[in-house]
């Protein structure tokens, strides 16, 4: 379920880049969860054809997918029993990823090269394109060759940054078909998936289909279908049905379309965070072999928010950590030591009969409980950090003149900070009445206040505020624009006095909001994400 | 424990003005003496002098005659604490416990209880980590599974000691107490937030 904001923030994100209706079309999807066209034109009150539009849009860019459920259809969309409607869901994730575009870009171009991030960069800016569409946008932009573009289409394919579209329309078993059969399998609790998971796992084609790429299959279709005219006398039927089966296999490579992989993305920027927080914590030399470790493992890994790492030997971290040039210098020595510190408590990597694995869930767990004893540090102040310290790792109910006593601060003090706390929702608060007649504590009665974080409730507290504030900071920097829209409108030659000075100020908020944005997304990633 | 002002009114069934003026004689008689109640300071209680009020009533170590926290010992004996945990870089909390009854730095009879208090003080602080030993490396002269505690390393750049400014922190909205109350056209909004027009001072 999104949060408020969360709704607020990512329709904020579509107005800005496709405009109000595609805006107002989304934040219908995202509010009401997934709907049939005729739901959407009922409750958005535009026409069939332009809601048609929006969704198209949204669906080019990644944003909604369409999906057939295959349950009886009830309610107000009721037809003839059984009849399966095409229903669109707002994909929330996705919109999210359009302020990341930027990370992207420097995640690819960094590791293959200028002309795969151009080619990247264009389809995160039209979202999905053919072969050859990506083919003819890099021609008309760089005059690059056919070959080059499918070289590099390929690179991004193989790194798995590129993938196959999902299916346009597909059909979502119902759920119970889907939990009886993990019930089965695992013994643990699981969390059951929601309908966006449920839609993507079913839409998504398969490994192999996802990440095939064959270059020049539009030049080998054309040239199967000049086979394919009427056939000489020496070629017999057997031949004709094989190539009717080879085209249409060609036909539906030439014609998949292809767009950026969010979910590889996300993972090489997860991989970052973990190396930046060990960097702050230990040293460069402990977030060398971390990454090291990140590289050996990459392969493996199947999913974002895998909570460990495969196992390596010691020897295999030590001969990635020596394949970059700037680690030559590390010794076998120095990277045991690296891993035997990292090892110590907390547990960052584990160690399991001379192997070792990375502990994502310790590391996401440790950046996220810095972002909130940070926030309560500053707004809340000193006696609220420790107090909710105490309460955090203690992890159930305390009572105030306990928490006093262990803290080392007055009572009165500690009574205001935990109400400031609690009414901000950083806290939950229970009443203990102890003693007394059934008729209330006033007849020698006692009543305790004991309070507790609740995690879970506190991450989504915490991540709807993260929401709300980089709202806030687009409206901000909406406004100071509009504020200052006559200075941006002068020409440069004409800025003099007081409106250099105004044009100054606006670059320096601009460069501000903006790098404040960024930060904030990187924590909204660590709490939304990873 | 001694007794409560109003538990002495109600059990000697005598009027009040006569109940404070038998106080005030017994006080400057020396025979009775008036403790401070930590926890609830409106409660005067009072005992014969020849008893020593109890910790419940007192506080223990960490409160004065007052009744109030006694801040600045408590300080010391946090500093000090940290001081012997960077020189031993892991200690558990016996190690620290030898190293002050050895030393009788302090003059005030503190337990391992007390010891204990500060070294969670220490922790709440951010100023020592604590952590179970794996028997290995810096951890390997104590036995595993042991509770111990680490100091951080401040000469690292930027060490964890110090807590780090994180994403919301460093912007008005994270630490802002109108946060609930903001919407986009509402009284509280960015565009007319006063915490806004100061961060955005250039």
């Amino acid at each position: 379920m999104v949060s408020q904001h969360g709704i607020l923030y990512a329709v904020h994100l579509i107005t800005n880049q496709f405009g109000n209706l595609v805006a107002k079309v989304c934040e219908c999807l995202l509010r009401n969860g997934a709907l049939t066209l005729q739901a959407i034109v009922r409750r958005t009150e535009l026409s069939p054809a332009k809601v048609r539009n929006c969704l198209l849009v949204l669906i080019q860019h990644n944003c909604a997918q369409a999906f057939i459920l295959e349950e009886s259809v009830s309610g107000e969309d009721a037809g003839e029993p059984g009849k399966a409607l095409t229903q669109y869901i707002a994909l929330f994730v996705n919109i999210l990823h359009r302020v990341r575009f930027s990370k992207f870009m420097d995640v690819v171009s960094k590791e293959l090269g200028g002309s795969c991030g151009e080619l990247f960069r264009g389809l995160l800016e039209h979202g999905r394109l053919t072969v050859k569409q990506i083919v003819d946008r890099a021609g008309a932009n760089a005059k690059e060759s056919t070959n080059t573009v499918q070289e590099d289409l390929g690179k991004l394919v193989m790194a798995h940054y590129v993938e196959c579209c999902p299916a346009p329309e597909p059909l979502v078993p119902p759920p119970d078909a889907d939990t009886k059969k993990r019930a089965k399998s695992s013994k643990v609790m699981v969390e059951p998936l929601t309908l966006e998971q449920r839609v993507m796992a079913v839409a998504m084609p398969s490994a192999m289909r996802r990440f095939s790429f064959v270059p020049n299959a539009d030049q080998v279709a054309d040239d199967q279908q000049n086979v394919n005219q009427p056939p000489s006398k020496d070629v017999g039927e057997k031949r004709k049905l094989h190539d009717l089966e080879s085209d249409t296999a060609l036909e539906e490579e030439v014609e998949c379309n292809w767009r950026a992989n969010f979910e590889e993305l996300l993972r090489r920027l997860r991989h970052k965070t973990c190396v930046d927080t060990i960097k702050v914590r230990f040293d460069d030399a402990a977030a060398t072999v971390l990454s090291a470790m990140l590289e050996a493992s990459r392969a493996e890994e199947d999913k974002v928010k895998t909570a460990n790492s495969v196992p390596l030997s010691l020897n295999t971290i030590y001969e990635e950590v020596v394949k970059n040039e700037k680690n030559h210098s590390m010794t076998f020595d120095h990277v045991r030591t690296c891993l035997e510190e990292l090892s110590c408590p907390p547990t960052f990597v584990k160690t399991d009969d001379e192997s070792y694995s990375i502990d994502f869930t310790k590391i996401t767990e440790a950046a996220q409980s810095e972002e909130i004893e940070s926030i309560v540090l500053k707004r809340f102040g000193e006696t609220a950090y420790k107090i909710f310290r105490l309460l955090f790792r203690a992890g159930c109910l305390m009572e105030t003149d306990k928490i006093a006593d262990r803290i080392f601060a007055e009572k009165k003090e500690t009574s205001k900070t935990l109400f400031k706390m609690w009414q901000d929702g950083y806290l939950l608060m229970e009443k203990l009445v102890v003693g007394g007649t059934t008729t209330g504590p006033s007849y020698g009665g006692s009543s305790y206040l004991l309070w507790k974080v609740n995690k879970r409730l506190l991450r989504e507290t915490i991540l709807d505020e993260m929401f709300h504030a980089a709202l806030n900071l687009n409206l901000r920097l909406a406004h100071e624009i509009d504020q200052n829209k006559e200075v941006l409108n002068l020409p440069p030659d004409k800025r003099e006095g007081p409106d250099k000075q105004k044009f100054d100020r606006l670059r320096n908020v601009r460069l501000l909001i903006h790098s404040s944005l960024m930060k904030l997304d990187d924590a909204i990633m660590l709490f939304h994400d990873f | 424990m001694g007794m409560w002002l109003r538990d002495i009114k109600r059990r000697s069934n005598l009027q009040d003005a006569i109940v404070n003026k038998s106080i005030i004689s017994l006080q400057a008689k020396n025979m009775i003496k008036e403790v401070v109640n930590v926890k609830n300071k409106g409660k005067k209680h009072y005992m014969a002098v020849e008893f020593e009020p109890s910790t419940e009533l007192t506080g223990g170590a960490w409160y004065d005659d007052d009744g109030n926290l006694h801040v600045e010992f408590i300080n010391i004996v946090k500093k000090c604490c940290l001081q012997k945990i960077k020189q031993l870089k892991v200690a558990t909390l016996e190690t620290v416990l030898q190293l002050f009854k050895t030393s009788g730095v302090f003059k005030a009879d503190l337990k391992e209880h007390h010891f204990e208090e500060i070294l969670g003080a220490l922790v709440l602080d951010n100023e020592v980590m604590e952590v179970k030993s794996n028997g290995m490396g810096e951890f390997g002269a104590i036995p595993e599974g042991k509770v111990c505690y680490k100091a951080f390393d401040k000469q690292r750049v930027g060490a964890a000691a110090e807590p780090r400014i994180g994403a919301m922190a460093s912007m008005p909205c994270g630490v802002c107490p109108r946060i609930r109350s903001c919407t986009p056209d509402g009284v509280v909004s960015p565009s007319t937030c006063v915490y806004f027009q100061k961060w955005l001072e250039f």
